[in-house]
């Protein structure tokens, strides 16, 4: 059985729901700013915020404030409840869900510890309740109307994109009827001085593929795809989501090897998979974070596995920021779009291409062109790489 | 100098948990990633941080210390150079 | 939907002497928390030794709680030193995935690497990926593992939570390796996995999953182990360690603290 998708839900730093994402990035307008101003840290440095408090987002998502739910929870219920009712999903079908994060309740323990450092009967157990990852995606099903299997998966940046694909493995196996499959993070201070530590936040705006490029900026948000098996769907999907892969670079535990194995591995077998050759690629949306490492490794396993012929690429990081485990949901989502209504999105503050490679990203924004296939893809720490190819 | 290069290798030893590692282990001239004592990127983050935390010296990305961070003796001169 | 068994290896059965051996690379051993170590170990034992690592074409791992003592390392550097001059190697160590990616780094294994975190269902949830990987011939040899760790803070916090009232803490690494195929090594086969909506009592559990009267029922058992998210991979690992010493079937329930309960049903090799 195909899976085809039929619905989508984002949030980002470019605002709730696709349509402000679209509109966002139509006009070129980034959603980094610089620097939070929800989140409780004292690091000046660029992010990719949903401007608004866990209260409005409660308020927003229709959840009394005193069930005080994760930034990450919140985020969530709001990018799958978008993507069911696209999806016009039936309550009495087995819908299923399939989320990740990397981050879990960090932003309410975070305060917590602050306390139960101090003293360990201190500190409000309420905010540790969600700390791990599977209660975000608990506190997701309940919200959403999820009625059958449900799991989570985290592996880092990765996250996303292999929640897609295992939803796509339930699918396939009739597991259930729907899957909602994607990510959610929410800005937190463990990983933005965890970034910090490693040295790859960049001070400025991030500018990924670009030769002075000096890291990435951190977002938040959270991107789900509906899928379903073509047997039992409305014709009118967005696309089909006809490959993908899971890969291991195996080379170091954070940083990815020169010439980019586990980025090639994936997106290869994904195109070997959906039965498509390299040169039948539309676009890609990359990973693209802006950091020396990645965009290097990227760029060195476009050109093993395209040659001369490297498709329009960009990253759309500039936009959002990395979102970590929500960013291969996210740039899903838009890939999804673009196959369906022939989007190319532009990768923001490119100027130079890197010397060794000589790509150009795709720098404008249109509409109307004819893409047939569209690469997604998600690296990680850990080695993990991931990539989704979706169709018409 | 010497005096230096022996607290440094201490410094490497605790905080980059070389633990069947002794000061006399150490040769100050030979490399310390890759074939040498077999150091990585991560590592190179820990020593920008005992610069910092122990020297007050800042090194704000890890391709300005290559060259410094050649070797414990590299390490002490630069040392020597900038602390403050 | 089946796969067979060849081999499980509980984290206890492994003398902390052996870690060496079964980590040689120091360099790669030496930032390792005591979880990291322990689970690494167990897997390493499991395929026996390094060198097996690159014949799989899956690694699987599941964690309910992740790695704790290398978070909350970081999250205490991090307020006590006001988010100034932090340590990196706790952050990137407290990454869910960093047992399957250090796995897959020993073994320069570039094959399929996922991370389950679903609470007490990480590790069934590890075994259905590994059930329908089996079953569309994605893969043949996988490597799939269940880890939890306990720290100070967090058992102060479930005792403030009244967790421990009832139950004991607990905490351990079990690594199962799984073959599409029969062969001589295997032990048991696991024949069905269901995730039932609502509790079930024994009696419920053995009409629905039981294919006879002979089946063994281990009814939440993993609370011999104490509570932690993936004590359910013990329980499966004893009984795997039943169907070896010669009982014909053993379905296993699990139902940890309010969840909906997990089932999953292991034969011998017929």
């Amino acid at each position: 059985m195909g899976v085809v998708v039929t619905g989508v839900g984002i949030v980002s730093a470019l605002g709730v729901g696709v349509q402000s994402n679209i509109v966002s990035m139509r006009e070129g307008r980034s959603g980094i700013s610089a620097h939070p101003s929800i989140l409780k840290t004292g690091n000046i440095l660029p992010v990719g915020e949903l401007r608004m408090t866990n209260d409005e987002l409660h308020r927003l998502a229709d959840i009394p404030v005193h069930k005080h739910l994760s930034r990450t929870a919140l985020l969530g219920i709001i990018a799958a409840r978008e993507a069911l009712a696209d999806a016009k999903a039936e309550p009495s079908k087995r819908i299923g869900l399939v989320s990740s994060t990397s981050v879990g309740g960090m932003d309410l323990t975070e305060g917590f510890f602050r306390e139960f450092m101090k003293d360990d009967s201190a500190g409000r157990l309420r905010d540790v309740r969600m700390h791990d990852c599977g209660a975000i995606t608990s506190a997701m099903a309940h919200y959403c109307g999820i009625n059958a299997y449900t799991t989570t998966i985290s592996t880092a940046c990765s996250s996303a994109a292999n929640a897609v694909m295992f939803g796509a493995k339930l699918i396939e196996h009739d597991v259930v009827d729907y899957v909602v499959a994607g990510g959610s993070d929410a800005l937190s201070a463990f990983t933005l001085n965890g970034f910090k530590s490693l040295m790859i936040l960049d001070r400025q705006a991030c500018r990924p593929f670009d030769r002075s490029r000096a890291g990435l900026n951190l977002g938040e948000g959270a991107g789900y795809l509906v899928l379903q098996g073509d047997k039992n769907s409305a014709p009118n999907y967005y696309c089909r989501l006809a490959g993908y892969a899971n890969r291991n670079d195996a080379h170091h535990q954070t940083a990815t090897s020169a010439e980019g194995e586990g980025a090639f591995l994936a997106m290869a077998e994904a195109l070997k998979l959906a039965n498509l050759s390299p040169r039948e690629v539309s676009y890609i949306n990359a990973h693209g974070t802006g950091t020396q490492n990645n965009d290097s490794a990227e760029s060195a396993a476009f050109i093993r596995l395209f040659g001369e012929n490297i498709p329009a690429f960009s990253s759309t990081k500039g936009f959002t920021g990395h979102t970590l485990a929500a960013a291969g949901g996210i740039e899903a989502a838009y890939s999804v779009l673009s196959v369906a209504k022939g989007f190319l999105y532009p990768n923001l503050n490119f100027s130079h291409p890197i010397e060794e490679f000589g790509l150009i990203p795709n720098s404008e924004f249109s509409e109307g062109n004819n893409i047939d296939c569209v690469l997604s893809n998600s690296f990680g720490f850990g080695g993990n790489c991931s990539s989704l190819v979706f169709v018409r | 100098m010497e005096q230096l290069i022996g607290e440094l290798k201490e410094h490497l030893i605790e905080e980059l948990n070389l633990e069947e590692i002794t000061p006399e282990d150490i040769d100050s001239e030979a490399p310390l990633f890759r074939d040498g004592l077999g150091l990585d990127s991560i590592d190179a983050l820990e020593i920008i941080l005992i610069l910092e935390k122990y020297y007050g010296i800042k090194l704000s990305n890890s391709a300005e210390a290559k060259p410094i961070f050649y070797s414990v003796k590299t390490l002490a001169e630069y040392i020597m150079k900038n602390r403050k | 939907m089946k796969c067979y068994i060849d081999s499980v290896v509980v984290d206890s059965r492994i003398p902390a002497d052996d870690i060496r051996e079964l980590i040689p690379d120091a360099l790669l051993r030496r930032r390792m928390s005591r979880l990291l170590r322990t689970a690494v170990a167990t897997a390493v034992s499991c395929v026996g030794g390094v060198e097996n690592i690159a014949s799989l074409d899956a690694i699987i791992t599941a964690t309910g709680w992740g790695c704790l003592t290398d978070s909350e390392r970081f999250l205490r550097n991090m307020i006590s030193e006001d988010e100034q001059l932090l340590n990196p190697t706790p952050f990137i160590q407290s990454t869910f995935n960093t047992v399957g990616g250090i796995i897959a780094l020993m073994g320069k294994n570039h094959c399929y690497n996922m991370t389950y975190v679903n609470r007490s269902h990480s590790f069934e949830d590890a075994l259905l990926d590994s059930m329908i990987r089996v079953a569309d011939g994605s893969s043949r040899n996988l490597l799939v593992g269940a880890f939890d760790e306990q720290t100070q803070s967090q058992y102060r916090i479930m005792e403030r939570m009244g967790v421990f009232r009832s139950q004991s803490p607990g905490e351990g690494s079990v690594f199962v390796s799984i073959l599409s195929e029969k062969s001589q090594s295997s032990l048991a086969q696991l024949v069905r996995l269901d995730f039932p909506g609502n509790s079930l009592n024994e009696t419920e559990v053995l009409e629905r999953y039981a294919s006879s009267s002979a089946s063994l029922l281990l009814f939440n058992s993993y609370r011999d182990k104490g509570l932690f998210p993936t004590a359910s991979a013990h329980s499966f690992a004893r009984a795997v360690e039943l169907i070896r010493c010669g009982e014909s079937e053993v379905v296993v329930y699990n139902e940890y603290l309010g969840a909906t309960p997990a089932v999953s049903v292991v034969q011998c090799v017929g």
